[in-house]
């Protein structure tokens, strides 16, 4: 593994140990935590922050276990865990713009556990096709970034902040890049690389990030080595990184994963901060143009469909079949499910729904299922070609 | 194994006696949903919508509304939720979904006409079932949503609108989340109560409008302030009958406000639903000036956070009654639907409706809950908290861990959790809630020899 990509899964596989070296390094800054999939990080970094998007983490649940129920997801239970265990006190502050009802539950317990500890919830409003939630998300943006000033103790330049959405735009940009690369067979990376590229953003300084980024594709990265008999495309998995014993799994059964919209993934750098417009309008719009260019379950809009976006993401990659990668319990998964279902079926794409928790999933039960997968799209190839 | 509760040492196994009022108000409720399933034949528009109490914009509007929760609801509690359920499953729905949206969503299924395939037979559900659930419950002419708190409900009536393949208007009215993100946030104060407040009056008056578009009649505003109006009235009665349950032992029960949760959801608001809450306070005072206890013995009271188990309705208020524990308030009752009437302005009700919509009591955050928990608790005199963790819906059971350690450290008073869910009998277990029971009864016993009560 060449030193960029060493360095990202370094970050990826432990975020907590990034935070406190970089606060050791940066004495006097503060680190914000964020709670995904929405909130507006450029902001934070304007203000001086290092924004952080909390990741759930390899520890069993303990502590926390008994404070969310068990039917929260793995990641608002492990979000109590961290919580219930102090591991979050390397945060100064948390913000949250997702109206989510487990994540919410989630915060409470953040709230509960570390009372003096900030955390905001600015709502940015899910039902995105009424006139009215265009002027009240960006109302909430201005209350947003008052509290961030009030958090940073200082106004919010507004060419920094210009500055700050140029360069999580060339962040997304570079990430992109190799994303399409993968997708059009130009290079290879393990499905678990391509999460520690995107994960290790989530966690680091921007700058740094695009450094290695740039460093990376410089160097080059190789387009061989996959002896995969088929082609999938990922999908969904909101929130919280899939495990990547699972991703390698998956290819440890002959497949390659060639394109994905997960949040550790593609989702989230799909869209960039429009750089012609004022910077906190712009934000505002970047809210709306992401369910758009990536429609997502948790978000209600009459004109996107996620079902849409993925019958044309299997197009464009030439996938022959589909993952989808649900967090248990996650109820706008659950709910989008059968209509995605309905697609494939119609569409005649063989997919496999995986459902998975913090606490480890049976992978030789999984294997079965994804070997069958597998074998299923190399059969329908063969006979395919047979006639 | 259960124990048996004749001879357990912790009961005498009380008998209920039940409220007289609601055995008439059980044919309110089986008029409503007739009137529902001839809506059709009667050349009526029907609005399906969820979520919060919308009914007297579309009873102004001329409208006939069902709202989703409530059916399922019904279903539940007449055993009748299986085959809308299994119609979910064969479309996709998981078991862990909101047993509310999947036995809904299974009706949305049936009613267009089908498995998955729109128009196509289920394979799982009868066709007699089938044919009975879909002629039921009329299709939609349009949707609407405005829901609370839960961040699902929002999402449930999105994917019904795409089960229904786009083809029904479908209106949002988003309700903001109560954080208490400023300093002076408090319960129905604050600046963020007044800003949410003012976005959902607005979004009320959006919603009008669409109204209006759909049934191509301008809105009677005299009748949603005629509607307001009785509405308001059969709040305070209904709030006054639940005060006098401050006595000991209780004239009535949790069980018995549950049983008038409908009428106050989403009945019209009219003369008939007044005379209805008039006649519930007149039999709860008639058993305070008569010495009549809802309860036989009334040994312990108890305070019940969750939403309703609907499946296991009768078997509950029973099975507490066993051990001589009187459920005596909750959250899902006493604070929910209409519940602060002072705020309706019948002159100018938009205002006063929205905040009620705000006043949802899983669209608060911890704080306003411990609040409006502790607060309940001791002017009911509370002895122990009933939690029921209810499987598949986390908007309501969010905070309840954290609920019961601020009772028990402020109030000093101990708390169980039982499993269930609002619409799938698969969750119950009826052991584990007996056996929590008789633990927290003895805890209870303890506390009170201690303190030489």
């Amino acid at each position: 593994m060449n030193a960029p990509l060493h360095r990202l899964a370094e970050v990826a596989a432990d975020p907590d140990a990034y935070v406190v070296a970089w606060k050791q390094s940066h004495p006097g800054r503060k680190v914000a935590g964020v709670l995904p999939m929405n909130f507006p990080e450029e902001l934070l970094h304007a203000a001086g922050f290092l924004p952080v998007v909390i990741q759930e983490n390899r520890d069993p649940d303990s502590d926390g276990r008994v404070i969310l129920a068990e039917f929260y997801c793995g990641y608002t239970r492990n979000l109590a865990d961290q919580a219930a265990k102090g591991k979050l006190d390397i945060y100064d502050t948390y913000f949250v713009a997702d109206h989510c009802v487990q994540l919410l539950g989630a915060a409470d317990v953040m709230r509960f556990k570390a009372p003096g500890t900030p955390i905001y919830f600015g709502q940015f409003i899910a039902s995105m096709s009424e006139e009215s939630t265009a002027r009240k998300v960006r109302n909430e943006m201005e209350h947003i970034v008052g509290e961030v000033e009030r958090g940073a103790g200082t106004p919010i330049d507004r060419e920094r902040l210009a500055e700050s959405i140029r360069l999580y735009n060339t962040d997304r940009r570079l990430l992109r890049m190799i994303f399409d690369a993968r997708r059009e067979g130009r290079i290879h990376l393990s499905g678990a690389q391509m999460q520690d590229l995107v994960k290790s953003s989530m966690v680091m300084d921007k700058a740094e990030h695009v450094a290695l980024l740039e460093q990376l594709l410089t160097e080059g990265i190789a387009a061989g080595g996959s002896q995969a008999r088929v082609k999938l495309h990922l999908s969904g998995h909101f929130c919280h990184a899939p495990k990547q014993e699972l991703l390698d799994l998956i290819e440890d059964c002959g497949a390659m994963i060639v394109d994905d919209d997960l949040y550790h993934g593609r989702r989230y750098i799909t869209t960039d901060v429009r750089e012609d417009l004022d910077p906190i309008e712009a934000l505002s719009t970047w809210y709306f143009d992401r369910n758009v260019n990536v429609p997502c379950p948790t978000r209600v809009q009459h004109d996107a469909d996620w079902d849409t976006y993925l019958s044309n993401a299997v197009s464009e990659s030439g996938a022959d079949g589909v993952i989808v990668l649900m967090a248990k319990f996650c109820e706008p998964h659950m709910l989008l499910y059968p209509e995605l279902r309905k697609m494939m079926d119609e569409r005649d794409t063989p997919y496999l729904l995986i459902e998975t928790e913090h606490e480890g999933l049976p992978m030789e039960t999984i294997r079965t299922r994804i070997e069958a997968l597998v074998e299923r799209i190399s059969r329908k190839a063969t006979v395919a070609a047979a006639l | 194994m259960t124990t048996n509760p004749t001879t357990s040492p912790t009961t005498t196994g009380s008998t209920v006696t039940r409220m007289q009022a609601n055995v008439e108000g059980g044919k309110m409720i089986a008029d409503y949903w007739e009137n529902i399933f001839t809506a059709p034949e009667r050349g009526k528009k029907v609005v399906w919508y969820n979520g919060s109490a919308l009914n007297p914009i579309f009873q102004a509007a001329g409208l006939e509304w069902c709202h989703g929760e409530a059916f399922s609801a019904r279903l539940a509690a007449q055993h009748l939720e299986g085959p809308a359920q299994l119609a979910g499953a064969e479309y996709g729905y998981i078991q862990e979904l909101c047993s509310y949206s999947r036995t809904h969503l299974g009706c949305a299924v049936l009613s267009n006409g089908g498995g998955p395939t729109p128009g196509g037979e289920t394979g799982v559900v009868s066709a007699l079932d089938q044919q009975e659930l879909a002629s039921k419950l009329p299709k939609p002419d349009f949707f609407v949503n405005a829901y609370s708190g839960c961040s699902t409900g929002q999402q449930w009536d999105e994917v019904t609108y795409r089960v229904f393949g786009k083809s029904v208007p479908i209106f949002n009215v988003s309700i903001p989340f109560l954080w208490g993100n400023k300093p002076d946030s408090r319960y129905m104060g604050g600046q963020e109560w007044d800003e949410a407040t003012d976005y959902v009056v607005a979004q009320l008056r959006d919603l009008i409008t669409f109204i209006e578009a759909q049934t191509g009649r301008p809105f009677d505003w005299d009748a949603l302030s005629e509607s307001m109006s009785y509405i308001r009235t059969a709040s305070e009665l209904r709030l006054e009958g639940m005060d006098l349950c401050a006595k000991k032992p209780t004239p009535a029960t949790y069980w018995d406000w549950i049983a008038s949760v409908a009428h106050i959801n989403f009945l019209p608001g009219n003369q008939e639903l007044v005379d209805y809450f008039r006649s519930v306070r007149d039999e709860v005072q008639y058993r305070v000036d008569n010495e009549v206890s809802a309860l036989q013995n009334e040994r312990y009271r108890l305070y019940f956070d969750g939403i309703m188990n609907w499946n296991k309705l009768g078997w509950l208020a029973k099975r507490f009654a066993e051990y001589d524990a009187a459920v005596i308030a909750g959250r899902y009752t006493h604070s929910s639907f209409w519940q602060e009437p002072q705020i309706i302005d019948p002159n100018d009700p938009l205002r006063g409706m929205a905040q009620h919509y705000l006043l949802c009591p899983i669209n608060h955050s911890l704080p306003t809950l411990d609040y409006l928990t502790q607060r309940d608790c001791e002017r009911f005199d509370i002895d122990g908290l009933v939690f029921h963790s209810t499987r598949t819906c986390r908007a309501f059971t969010n905070p309840q861990t954290m609920l019961a350690s601020s009772a028990k450290e402020h109030l000093g008073i101990p708390a169980m959790f039982f499993e269930g869910d609002v619409a799938d009998a698969s969750f119950y277990k009826d052991d584990i809630l007996e056996s929590r029971l008789v633990a927290m009864l003895e805890s209870i016993d303890v506390r009170r020899a201690k303190a030489g009560v």
